[in-house]
């Protein structure tokens, strides 16, 4: 083929550059452009040469190979800023292999595709144990979290993986390793330092003080962790941390605050003023949900008691000590059988029915107000759905033809 | 579990009895094996059993076994395995469960004659222990074809309850008070009506809407009507541990709260999807028919009483 010339000045100097993501060839003497190409366009469209936009395009008059590649490329990393080990990638890669082939994601979207490699590594990451939440991959992948969620779940389906819940217990350990509060930094004043090790471990115990307490079936589990989190930090040193509100410590420590967290520090704080009332020596001192963040040491250690003895299995009444003590009566106290038996005694005196309450999830506990439809009546269940219907019924839904023609003019306006 | 199947005699099929959709055990399950044994040799072939002395399946004998501890051996199979698999999930493993596979029949039912000695499978739980609930159906989705082309325009301009966006839907939207429904109406003639609470209703609400369609003076009939799916809800009215429900039946269930409250349990037979909350409350839906979603929530409330008592 014949060198071409620039039309204009003539100079074979032909170079292809591409503006605004489209494809030239462009004179370099003189800047003219001899031919404008188009980049990527999807399946149909690119038979009929139109233009399609990057994320909409198949790739599919790419080299299924290149596609593929950049798919794997990407979930390396991926891999990588995640700081995953190598199995991880390499299951990963190989579950993205195995779902490209298949019809359901061959021909999806780039866009889809991109969330399919992200997909294969929180499905890795979850069969390892690893906690990654899919806020984080989709934060990553700048993913809307429903199509994250479809293209999850057919993932699941097509390759038949079986995904194990995610670990409360190693997602608390890798959240709070995000945190910026085990040194003394500029912004993080001496008395906010707190001890890794000690911060993990209380924090895990108010986590299962949640899930035992039904705060955290159904829910999003990183407010949870937050929430729980924050408590523990306050109770480890309450002296100089009582006055610094969760927002602020979410800014300090560098963590998004998750707007559902401040419902459940409200949950956390009441499963604990309620645990409070049953500690005899904590009477004297009247803990209200501000100062119950001082004795969450103390109310850890007993909680297997202080449960039993705050919350009753079913609308019982708390009769008075031995004969009433019939839904405690599983099992023995685990620990202070004096404390027991001081509150037994004590509870004698105060009513403390008032104080328990079953220990139900917070949606039995405030059940919103919601239209229940009826059972359907004696006259329903008679019907047999061939009964005549009325020429007067039907009409009723006809317009008139005044109606139609005042509807006409109004729109002949428009 | 993998070395409880080397053991076992019978020849490894590969029917998957109960999971329609999942392929065979392979190692996609990252060492991670279901907490309970999949009977799959417990293939449809008789053959070899003595089925004679069985009661004959008449019609008063279906009904009378309708509260789900039929005598049939193919029903009695599902329920007492399906029964026996969440019992050998109660203890530990089910591999005490597994050996007695082999055995088809229960004598904890007491309609069946009694046999000649078999090994009795764990026992099953009894008719008279069933949940007193009845789900209410909520929603019916049914279909129906008009067989004549329509002009949709001239629909939306005059009837008084249909509306007609093009550009969002391709379809007529009208909406009848009694039964309170919604049905789709498309050019080709065929129509979606949905919102009925009973498959009466439902067809009733159709008829009413291809009426209206008729009125305005298109040549409407009323061909294959078909319910497509029908909705349930009821409330087990106590508080269900998902993480738990999740973990024993992790082949079933999908449980993400990052995504939904709810766990997911697709259960095989019948083909119903079931969403279940914390609550307690639960929906059913993918039925065709009232009963698939009575025999769905019968199978399911014991497998949630059992975690209750926990």
């Amino acid at each position: 083929a014949g060198q071409r010339r620039c039309p204009e000045c003539g100079s074979a100097a032909l170079l292809e550059d591409s503006h605004y993501a489209q494809q030239q060839l462009v004179c370099e003497a003189c800047g003219c452009v001899l031919a404008e190409g188009l980049l990527t366009t999807t399946y149909s469209e690119e038979e009929q040469l139109r233009e399609v936009s990057y994320l909409q395009s198949t790739g599919q008059r790419e080299q299924q190979s290149r596609c593929l590649q950049r798919g794997i490329r990407r979930v390396q990393d991926l891999c990588k800023v995640l700081q995953l080990p190598t199995v991880f990638e390499e299951t990963a890669v190989s579950y993205f292999r195995r779902a490209l082939q298949l019809p359901a994601f061959h021909l999806v979207s780039l866009e889809k595709k991109e969330l399919l490699g992200g997909c294969c590594i929180f499905v890795t990451c979850r069969q390892h144990n690893w906690p990654l939440t899919m806020g984080t991959v989709c934060s990553l992948l700048y993913a809307k979290q429903e199509l994250f969620a479809g293209v999850f779940q057919s993932l699941q389906q097509e390759l038949g993986l079986s995904v194990p819940a995610l670990s409360l217990v190693d997602l608390v350990k890798t959240h709070l390793s995000s945190f910026r509060l085990f040194q003394h930094g500029a912004e993080i004043p001496a008395p906010f330092v707190e001890d890794k090790e000690k911060l993990v471990a209380r924090t895990l115990q108010i986590v299962e003080l949640a899930s035992e307490t039904w705060l955290v079936t159904g829910r999003h589990p990183i407010p949870i962790v937050t929430a729980a989190a924050f408590l523990a930090w306050q109770s480890l040193q309450p002296a100089g941390r009582l006055a610094c509100t969760l927002r602020r410590f979410c800014s300090l420590v560098g963590v998004d605050l998750p707007p559902p967290a401040h419902l459940r520090l409200k949950e956390l704080l009441e499963i604990l003023l309620r645990m409070a009332s049953q500690l005899a020596w904590l009477r004297v001192f009247h803990v209200d949900k501000k100062t119950v963040v001082k004795h969450v040491g103390e109310l850890l250690q007993h909680r297997l008691f202080l449960l039993k003895k705050a919350f009753c299995e079913e609308e019982e009444e708390q009769g008075a000590a031995a004969p009433g003590e019939g839904s405690l009566g599983e099992g023995p106290p685990p620990s202070g059988q004096t404390e027991q038996k001081q509150s037994c005694s004590s509870e004698g005196k105060h009513p403390c029915k008032a104080a328990r309450r079953p220990l139900l999830p917070p949606c039995l506990l405030k059940p919103k107000k919601r239209l229940r439809t009826a059972a359907p009546s004696a006259s329903d269940c008679a019907l047999r759905g061939d009964e005549p219907i009325s020429d007067s019924e039907v009409e009723q839904y006809l317009r008139t033809p005044e109606e139609i023609r005042a509807l006409r003019q109004v729109r002949a306006w428009r | 579990f993998k070395d409880d199947a080397s053991t076992n005699p019978q020849p490894f099929t590969s029917m998957n009895f109960y999971d329609v959709d999942l392929p065979s055990q392979t190692t996609e399950d990252v060492g991670l094996s279901s907490p309970f044994p999949q009977p799959r040799e417990l293939s449809t072939d008789f053959s070899s059993v003595d089925l004679s002395f069985l009661p004959d399946v008449t019609q008063e004998n279906k009904e009378q076994n309708l509260p789900g501890d039929g005598c049939e051996v193919q029903e009695e199979l599902d329920g007492s395995m399906l029964r026996s698999k969440e019992s050998g999930v109660f203890t530990e493993g089910g591999s005490s469960s597994h050996p007695e596979a082999s055995c088809p029949y229960t004598d904890a039912s007491g309609a069946c004659p009694p046999l000649t000695p078999m090994t009795p499978l764990t026992p099953v739980t009894p008719a008279s222990e069933g949940s007193k609930i009845l789900p209410q159906l909520q929603n019916i989705v049914s279909t129906v074809n008009l067989a004549c082309k329509l002009d949709l325009k001239y629909i939306a301009l005059h009837a008084r309850n249909a509306e007609y966006n093009p550009k969002r839907f391709a379809a007529v939207i009208m909406r009848i008070r009694e039964p309170r429904t919604t049905a789709l109406i498309f050019s080709s003639g065929k129509m979606v009506c949905t919102g009925a609470k009973s498959e009466e209703q439902s067809r009733l609400a159709a008829r009413k809407h291809a009426r209206v369609v008729q009125k305005l003076g298109f040549p409407a009939r009323f061909l294959e009507f078909k319910i497509q799916n029908m909705v349930g809800s009821c409330d087990v009215k106590f508080p269900i541990r998902l993480e738990t429900l999740f973990l024993a039946h992790r082949r079933f269930s999908s449980y993400e709260p990052e995504l939904f409250p709810g766990l997911i349990y697709r259960m095989v037979k019948p083909r119903i999807v079931l969403l279940i909350f914390v609550s307690g409350k639960v929906v059913l839906t993918g039925a065709k028919e009232r009963s698939e979603i009575n025999e769905a929530f019968e199978n399911i409330y014991p497998i949630l009483k059992g975690f209750n008592k926990s």
